[in-house]
């Protein structure tokens, strides 16, 4: 089986989902002959035509409205956002537009609008955002956050099917350092499940995107020090899968959220939340929240470095809720 | 090859008067400047449309405007959940421009453009049974007013309250049909206070960047709410915004349905040929507030009394009657039919239930089985391989690594 990047595997995707439905299209900024500031679409004009791979003006609004529009005669729209920091330039469209379609005049609207986000790469505050929960507090909309090169394919395959307005997120700090072995064969990873990433009886770290990989680094240290860790990853975060971050949390009666976004608000809050209307009786601990500072991405290395969660935070507090 | 366009005036009257803010007798007030004693214009001729289909704009019209009179009547009797918002004196616009798109065109409302929605052929009981948020409107109870559209007959789609976003959406709904193989019309409308939106600026820009054949329609009824258009912008004709964005400029007396009907005929013709966007400019006054609570006396009384004089409905009456396209006998024939009509609309929708408390939650998304998305022009023309068919994993530089 080939090995192949976190951002080669969204390639693929994409260029599967362009090849098997001429109804999907790739619309955005610098997408065509550049191949986009990522190089994710790169090669897919030529290979799919200037029809089918649009460069546009620089404006989020207009993209996302076309988008939604071309929705409307049955196209499939994915939409590139340059960094997803800039999807809020798009956001009436998004939340208004096409989050609120269905339901109030049924009309679908299959568009995929994803981007590259996350901090690690010194992008600073504009460059680096995790904007998630924006979108998963808004009906209608959801948002998808892969943390492996093989969720990230079967995960874009499944967004581009999708019958509703799709948020995914890729981390660009996983783009090309990540890289897994895919099978030849086509597969898709369905939305709103989550994954056992880890297995494990003493604690589960609930998370996803490029803590992932910060839980599992944690969890092997812990599990020198006999404490065995359970990672789950939530995959997608709109719609939430309530089940397996129950079953986790009965299994285990211990958690870690764990997750880049800023703390106040971020998704740590709505899962525990969900621990305790689903499975409070069998917490033997409080619910432990790890996330980056309530502040604004900063540019600078020793900063950014304070600003995200680490290996060590997690082992530090994944030592203190086993003493419970 | 970069456009250069002049501006298109159809009117026979170009009124010159301005809102102006003054503090008299310590309150602030708007008050007119200039001549407001011209006498009416006549309807100009009609380039295109037919004694029947001239016949047919004006039976919208009043369709339009009755019907608005059956809402501010279902709204004095309790029955309308929410406020109501009236076309009145914008009936030429809503109607004659609808009247120029064909089946396969899209037309997108705005909250004024009730009339649009019967030309496009919603019946009037739907808008009713949007009012009043009953189970059998449109939208089953879950948006009000003009927010709901039709992707699979009428091809409509819904607005949001948000000013401005309909125009790249409807860009969009273009794109999507070209690459389906067809140029099609697609017809929104902006008002002069959501033209000064940043979404309206992109849209246009897109539509002109990529050809789309966009008919947006600009509804100068001189009134944002309560602002003046003197404190929305600072042109003269909104049409000037057109040659800014390399596309053709028309501007219209929204009070006279022929030439309404003239220039989105002509914009609806160009979209089909594949030659992009038009921006018309429909000069007329909201003739009430806001919405049914707004009495609008912000608005000096004596702007009310000049457009009254330029009323649309009697107008094209006069027009049709004097031409003899449409006898006493037969103007009474179609005004009792429009009545009845209307009668029959009402009783259906106030005979709607509510909608069910339970299906609140439902609908949310789109799940399997609910809908099936398939093209709606046509195949999608599918590019020549210029490869061997594969992606390539790309080395090139990137911006952040």
């Amino acid at each position: 089986m080939p090995t192949v990047t976190y951002l080669e595997a969204i390639r693929q995707g994409l260029w599967e989902e362009m090849e098997r439905d001429p109804a999907v299209f790739c619309i955005g900024e610098d997408i065509g002959i550049y191949g986009g500031a990522f190089k994710v679409t790169d090669g897919f004009i030529h290979h799919f035509g200037a029809e089918r791979v649009i460069d546009t003006p620089i404006a989020e609004s207009a993209i996302v409205g076309a988008a939604f529009g071309a929705a409307l005669t049955g196209m499939r729209p994915v939409v590139e956002f340059q960094f997803i920091d800039f999807i809020v330039c798009a956001f009436n469209q998004i939340t208004n537009m096409l989050a609120k379609s269905h339901y109030r005049w049924g009309a679908p609207a299959p568009v995929v609008l994803r981007g590259p986000c996350g901090g690690n790469v010194h992008g600073g505050p504009f460059h680096s955002q995790n904007p998630e929960m924006y979108f998963v507090h808004t009906p209608g909309l959801k948002v998808v956050a892969p943390g492996t090169a093989y969720d990230a394919k079967g995960l874009i395959k499944s967004a581009v099917r999708d019958n509703n307005p799709v948020i995914f997120l890729e981390h660009k700090y996983l783009y090309r350092r990540i890289k897994e072995e895919l099978p030849e064969e086509e597969y898709t990873v369905p939305l709103g499940k989550a994954r056992v990433a880890r297995g494990g009886g003493d604690l589960s770290i609930i998370t996803y995107a490029a803590m992932l990989h910060v839980a599992l680094e944690a969890a092997e240290i812990l599990a020198k020090e006999g404490i065995d860790v359970e990672v789950l990853d939530l995959r997608t975060l709109a719609p939430l899968d309530r089940e397996a971050i129950a079953a986790t949390v009965r299994k285990t009666s211990r958690a870690i959220i764990l997750h880049e976004d800023t703390k106040t608000g971020g998704i740590a809050g709505e899962v525990t939340a969900v621990i305790h209307e689903e499975c409070f009786d069998d917490l033997d601990g409080p619910v432990v929240r790890i996330a980056a500072l309530d502040t604004p991405v900063p540019f600078s290395p020793p900063l950014e470095e304070v600003f995200l969660p680490k290996v060590a935070d997690v082992v530090r507090e994944a030592r203190r809720l086993k003493t419970y | 090859m970069r456009n250069a366009q002049a501006i298109v005036d159809l009117r026979l009257e170009k009124p010159s008067f301005r809102v102006v803010e003054v503090v008299r007798d310590g309150e602030v007030r708007y008050e007119v400047r200039g001549k407001l004693d011209a006498p009416v214009p006549p309807i100009r001729e009609s380039k295109y449309l037919s004694k029947q289909q001239c016949v047919e704009i004006y039976r919208w019209m009043l369709l339009n405007r009755r019907m608005e009179q059956a809402l501010e009547n279902l709204y004095k009797q309790g029955q309308v959940v929410g406020g109501v918002y009236f076309g009145l004196g914008q009936e030429a616009c809503s109607c004659a421009s609808a009247y120029a798109l064909r089946k396969e065109d899209w037309l997108a409302p705005m909250i004024r453009n009730q009339g649009s929605l019967l030309v496009k052929g919603f019946p009037a009981r739907d808008i009713m049974m949007q009012y009043m948020a009953r189970a059998g409107s449109p939208t089953k109870g879950r948006d009000a007013s003009s927010h709901f559209g039709d992707i699979k007959e009428r091809n409509v789609c819904a607005p949001i309250s948000m000013l401005g976003d309909l125009i790249p959406v409807l860009a969009g709904v273009a794109l999507g049909a070209r690459m389906q193989g067809r140029n099609i019309a697609v017809m929104t409308y902006i008002g002069d206070g959501g033209q000064s939106t940043g979404v309206f600026h992109e849209g246009l820009n897109f539509a002109a960047v990529q050809k789309l054949g966009l008919v947006l329609i600009v509804e100068n009824n001189l009134w944002a709410y309560s602002t003046p258009t003197e404190m929305q912008f600072a042109v003269e004709d909104l049409a000037t915004r057109a040659p800014g964005y390399g596309v053709p400029g028309v501007i219209v007396d929204g009070t006279d349905a022929c030439q309404v009907y003239d220039a989105a005929h002509e914009a609806c013709e160009r979209a089909r040929r594949g030659e992009g966007p038009t921006l018309i400019e429909a000069k007329m006054m909201r003739m009430k507030g806001h919405a049914i609570h707004d009495a609008a006396g912000y608005v000096p009384r004596e702007l009310f009394e000049f457009w009254r004089k330029r009323d649309p409905i009697a107008r094209f009456e006069k027009y049709l009657l004097e031409k003899k396209w449409l006898t006493p006998a037969e103007n009474k024939k179609l005004i009792d039919d429009v009545e009845k009509e209307l009668e029959a609309d009402r009783e259906a929708a106030v005979a709607s239930p509510m909608p069910k408390p339970e299906t609140a939650a439902t609908g949310v998304y789109c799940e399997e089985g609910c809908h099936e998305i398939k093209l709606k022009y046509g195949p999608v023309k599918v590019a020549q391989r210029k490869d061997e068919g594969k992606p390539k994993e790309s080395e090139a530089a990137v911006h952040l690594r």
